[in-house]
């Protein structure tokens, strides 16, 4: 039944996705944004002035742009009228803006938004400890020569010792393991061997090569022109590797338990430098504008479990998802399930097929459902494009919807899990 | 005009204020009827008892006084009548000097000319930080030196070396910088500019009301000298600097130079303002300032005009355009778009041609930043209204599309047929093209109506013409849009009706193709050059044929050639010079030599062997070398103004010609200069060119009906 309150997406569009310290490592994160939400205004020639609100996910925040919402939109140059806020949800915050524009639209306070994410590990900031930054502004506020000496000398070489943000962030607060080694605990718990992890992790690669190389990937990304000097284009993702082997994988040493465990960099994401955009109406709002949106919004969930089970959040909040939109698992024709490590996929994946965790976990009957592999993550995921964190939802989403499109499939699943414990999932209806 | 209600006297507490708010008046200018009023109120003030200060200031936004009357000063006909003007003038503005209180000037907006010279006879000077703000001395830009007194007193308020920069350059300066100068005492927010005179005005009462008379400091060693024994060094220099720019062209600043050095120190006021007097006189009576003038009037008309008769046409706002091709032409308008604050879309095949474009803005931009000219900040925001794809995206919400693809009519009219097809209905487009039709162009366009030419020339960023091309079918509206976005990009817009090279280029070309029926006659290019060069063109024809691209030259050439037949042939020589793989400073092979910078250097001598040529061997008559070129171009003038009607007036002549090919300002542009010397002349002259060097020199019909009447073309 469809309603003019629907919140339906008209296009979506994206940056190339390019691994941290490769070929977008000088872009600032608000560019990334800026460069994807100019290109959506161009291929949606949406009038800028109908725009209520631009929702960005980032999770760098980094210090110059706050709030790197407002300053995208305003660099893209959407008029001063245009609202703009930023959104934080982790490893999810790019899907937060799309749901959080969702509420809005639904509830009647928007018609017009844009939404989307955008970050740069590659420029994730080195930071003083608190005792450097104590007594700096101790040497700072000294008034004499010699006052400012001693408060030179208080300084110490382990003073100067820097915070790295990129592995303080990764690092789960809580329990205190970084991410990885979440993907070690699930990796053991649900016995998945490495060489399983490293298959899932070349067919990513195989899958995302293909999508370069057929063009499938190039409908959802615009361009990134280099500045200052615009020699260089970047116009496809760097990260998936062409003739990548198991041989090759099989060489890598586990990282994170160097020991006993199985989860190497090969079977996991890069980190990643990347931005995407979506433009979201109501479809009463669509319709009188004249717009063929791509899908509707069905549903979404958001849910918490253990911060060191953390890849298993889709595990938890799909079944919640399917269950707002009224579905089953086997309803959706396309899955995508961000890869974060395969080890944590996998798991997921386990743990939709078992009665067990269906009863203890979520309390439900029986098990959620059985995941199609040739559904699932079907131009590549993560492990080969990359996972710029503040990005990914968003990416999910476009990525889904143009495949939904494609394939004339009617409900897809976009998901994944969320650092700090949780997981989000959103199922679209593909439109007309 | 009410002149009680234009010059208001009011009291604060003995503290009086001079409004200045010319009835009927956009702005405040120093006519003679106002000086006399002024003289007036002066006076009746040094009599009062009751003042303790005076406060000057105007109700004007935006314009404290923008000069004396310019109609006024161009109405004098001899050096005499001149200063005496200039004496009268200085009188009257020397008052506050002389008056028993002190006086405070309140500037807000433009001070500039008279008004400049005006707050310069006052004791105090306090300046808005408003951007319109801005203090200066202009007259040397209209041929004039400043004649209020202005010579005399700005370099003992701000030094020599910063006066000269100013007068020289007829510059103005924002508040701030005023105040770093010291031209000013105080910058101040400007809506607290009048409260704060006011308790200036008081403040200085309170501590004794003394008169000042402001003297420059210098600081510092080298400073001092400048200003004192090396003044000498400082003038000479300064007098070798400017003629290298003008080549003796422009007497107003040299004028300037000599005046200032003559009365820099002078006790005597009355003295010094004689020289000054004199030597306004001097200048102000010659051709060369009428011309400048002339040329202001243009500019300032341009500014008023909306491009089409119809007065109640409006043009359509614009504010997203979008470029067709991102090369020199297309990068360099989507720059300029950008720079002025329109969103811009640009569209090439490949990618790597949108690359240049962003790359050509920056560059652009970048200098700038470099020169301070704008902040960081600013260069990414202009930089960030600009994208580009190989699609059509965007399209829809542009309001101009501007064609600068390749010139060739069929692949023109294919891309703007389907251009059209991804617009709105109702988007204007227009081609650069500088050697195709528009009406050509505009047959494969569902509404040819909506279809414009609109010429820019390379450097789009430096050069101020845009040729606005009506077609046979182009309508007022589409013509009026354009017209008022090249204003809105900051340029010169001139319309013009279709035909082979529109006005510029059609008048160029003869010029330039003598030039090398020159060199086929054995002068040498350094000659050749160098004659024009004198003559006040910027640069000279063969210097002219490596910046434009001599195979884009050969290729126009022929086209004309055909157009207009035997009158355009081009030399044999012209059309070899592009077979030496000779393009010009593009491929840094031209007439001259190039380095790897692209920096020009001395002449290429191989080139008079690639083209059969032995070493020049003749000595170039200067006169005759002028003459031909320029005799040339006002002949293809006569038949393009009078017969073709390609543009209406005289004026849009001299205005395109000044603009687009930067023909000598002082000469007051080609027809202006045609009619300096007679038709009958001009004719009798290209008469004998016919005979002696080919019939292509042969005098119009336009022309000889001109000199059987004696008429000029003004």
């Amino acid at each position: 039944m469809s309603s003019p309150r629907d919140v339906v997406i008209v296009e979506g569009i994206r940056t190339p996705f390019a691994k941290a310290g490769t070929a977008l490592k000088n872009i600032h994160a608000k560019e990334l944004g800026r460069a994807s939400l100019k290109e959506l205004l161009q291929k949606t020639d949406v009038d800028p002035n109908i725009i209520d609100e631009v929702i960005i996910g980032n999770t760098g925040t980094p210090s110059d742009a706050v709030n790197i919402s407002r300053v995208i939109a305003l660099n893209a140059g959407l008029p001063l009228s245009v609202s703009a806020h930023s959104v934080h949800r982790n490893c999810a915050s790019a899907m937060e803006s799309i749901s959080t524009g969702y509420d809005k639209i639904k509830a009647g306070i928007a018609d017009v938004v844009i939404a989307g994410g955008t970050e740069s590990m590659s420029d994730m900031p080195l930071m003083f400890q608190r005792s450097f930054a104590k007594k700096f502004g101790e040497f700072a506020a000294a008034k004499t020569f010699g006052k400012k000496l001693s408060a030179l000398k208080k300084i110490k070489l382990a003073d100067l010792k820097p915070r790295i943000s990129i592995l303080e962030g990764l690092t789960d607060p809580f329990v205190g393991i970084n991410m990885g080694q979440t993907a070690e605990v699930l990796a053991k718990e649900f016995h998945l061997t490495r060489k399983e992890q490293d298959e899932f992790a070349l067919r990513s690669h195989q899958k995302a090569v293909q999508a370069q190389k057929n063009g499938r990937l190039a409908q959802e990304i615009a361009p990134f022109f280099i500045p200052p000097d615009f020699k260089d284009i970047v116009e496809n993702d760097v990260g998936p590797r062409d003739g990548q082997s198991l041989e090759q994988l099989a060489k890598l040493k586990p990282f994170f338990d160097k020991k006993f465990g199985t989860v190497t960099p090969g079977n996991s994401c890069p980190i990643t430098d990347g931005a995407a955009m979506v433009l979201m109406m109501s479809r009463e709002k669509a319709q009188s504008l004249g717009y063929k949106p791509i899908v509707s919004i069905r549903s979404y969930a958001y849910r918490g479990l253990e911060p060191e089970r953390m890849g298993l959040g889709p595990a938890y909040s799909t079944p919640l998802a399917l269950k707002r939109a009224g579905l089953n698992l086997k309803d959706m024709g396309l899955i995508e399930l961000n890869e974060a490590f395969a080890a944590q996929v996998l798991a997921c994946i386990k743990a939709f097929e078992s009665d067990s965790f269906a009863k203890e976990k979520l309390g439900l009957d029986k098990a959620v459902g059985e995941v199609d592999f040739e559904k699932l993550n079907v131009n590549g995921g993560a492990i080969a494009l990359g996972h710029p964190v503040g990005a990914t939802g968003t990416r999910l989403i476009v990525t889904l919807m143009k495949e939904m499109q494609l394939r004339n499939v009617q409900f897809g699943l976009a998901t994944l899990c969320i650092g700090g414990g949780q997981g989000g999932a959103m199922i679209l209806e593909k439109e007309a | 005009m009410n002149l009680e209600n234009s010059l208001r006297l009011k009291d604060n507490d003995g503290i009086k204020i001079l409004e200045l708010d010319l009835e009927g008046e956009k702005v405040n200018k120093l006519s003679k009827e106002v000086l006399i009023r002024l003289s007036e109120i002066f006076s009746d003030l040094e009599k009062s008892k009751t003042t303790k200060a005076l406060v000057i200031l105007s109700k004007k936004p935006k314009i404290f006084i923008a000069g004396a009357d310019i109609e006024e000063i161009k109405a004098l006909k001899t050096p005499d009548a001149c200063s005496t003007a200039a004496a009268q003038g200085q009188m009257i503005v020397s008052m506050p000097e002389d008056l028993p209180f002190p006086v405070i000037a309140a500037i807000n907006g433009a001070c500039l000319g008279g008004g400049c010279e005006l707050s310069l006879a006052c004791d105090y000077r306090i300046a808005s930080d408003d951007p319109s703000t801005k203090i200066g001395l202009p007259e040397t830009q209209l041929g004039i030196i400043p004649g209020f007194g202005g010579c005399v007193r700005l370099p003992r308020v701000i030094g020599i070396q910063a006066a000269l920069d100013i007068i020289l350059a007829g510059k103005s300066v924002p508040a701030k910088k005023a105040y770093k100068l010291g031209l000013v005492d105080e910058c101040v927010p400007a809506t607290a500019l009048e409260e704060y005179a006011i308790s200036y005005a008081k403040k200085i009462v309170e501590s004794g009301g003394k008169k000042r008379r402001k003297k420059f400091q210098p600081k510092g060693v080298m400073a001092k000298m400048m200003e004192g024994p090396l003044k000498s060094v400082v003038f000479s220099q300064a007098k070798k600097m400017l003629l290298k720019q003008t080549r003796g062209h422009y007497p107003a600043p040299e004028k300037a130079i000599e005046v200032i050095q003559k009365t820099y120190g002078m006790s005597n006021r009355a003295k010094a303002l004689q020289i000054e007097a004199k030597g306004f006189g001097e200048v102000a009576a010659t051709e060369i300032s009428k011309n400048l003038i002339n040329l202001f009037y243009m500019m300032e008309a341009v500014k008023k005009q909306t491009g089409v008769a119809d007065k109640s046409v409006k043009p359509l706002p614009v504010h997203k355009m979008a470029v067709l091709g991102a090369g020199t032409m297309g990068g360099g308008i989507a720059q300029l778009g950008a720079d002025k604050g329109f969103e811009v879309r640009m569209k090439d095949i490949h990618n790597k041609a949108i690359a240049l474009g962003y790359h050509h803005a920056r560059d652009i931009w970048e200098k700038a930043l470099k020169r301070k000219k704008i902040t960081k900040y600013e260069l990414e925001q202009k930089m960030d209204r600009i994208s580009g794809g190989t699609t059509y995206d965007g399209f829809k919400q542009t309001d101009v599309v501007i064609e600068a693809i390749v010139e060739d009519l069929e692949i023109k009219k294919k891309v703007l047929a389907e251009t059209y097809k991804n617009c709105r209905p109702d988007v204007i487009l227009a081609t650069n093209t500088s050697s195709l039709s528009v009406n050509d162009m505009s047959v494969a366009l569902e509404k040819p109506e909506n279809f414009v030419g609109m010429h820019f020339f390379n450097p789009v960023h430096k050069m101020p013409l845009v040729e606005v091309v009506r077609g046979a079918k182009t309508s007022d509206v589409a013509t009026a849009t354009i017209f008022d976005l090249c204003k809105k990009m900051g340029k010169t817009p001139v319309v013009m009706k279709d035909g082979p090279g529109f006005l510029v280029n059609r008048l160029l070309l003869p010029y330039l193709n003598e030039a090398v029926y020159l060199l086929e006659e054995r002068y040498s290019i350094e000659d050749i050059d160098k004659a024009y060069l004198n003559f006040g063109m910027p640069m000279g024809p063969f210097h002219l044929l490596d910046e434009i691209g001599i195979d884009v030259a050969v290729k126009v050439a022929k086209i004309f050639h055909k157009a207009f037949g035997e009158r355009a042939a081009p030399s044999k020589v012209m059309v070899g010079v592009a077979d030496t793989g000779r393009l010009g400073k593009k491929n840094k092979k031209g007439f001259y030599i190039y380095d790897d910078k692209g920096k020009k250097g001395t002449v290429d001598v191989s080139v008079y062997k690639d083209l059969g040529l032995s070493h020049p061997s003749k000595k170039l008559d200067a006169k005759v070398g002028i003459d031909r070129g320029i005799f040339a171009m006002i002949n293809e003038a006569a038949l393009a103004f009078l017969e073709d009607h390609i543009v209406e007036t005289p004026q849009d002549v001299d205005m395109s010609m000044i603009m687009g090919t930067g023909f000598p300002p002082f000469r007051g542009g080609l027809l202006r200069y045609a009619d300096s010397i007679g038709s009958e002349k001009i004719v009798d002259s290209l008469e004998e060119f016919a005979v002696k060097f080919g019939t292509r020199f042969k005098p119009s019909n336009p022309l000889k009906q001109m000199a059987k009447t004696h008429r000029k073309f003004y």
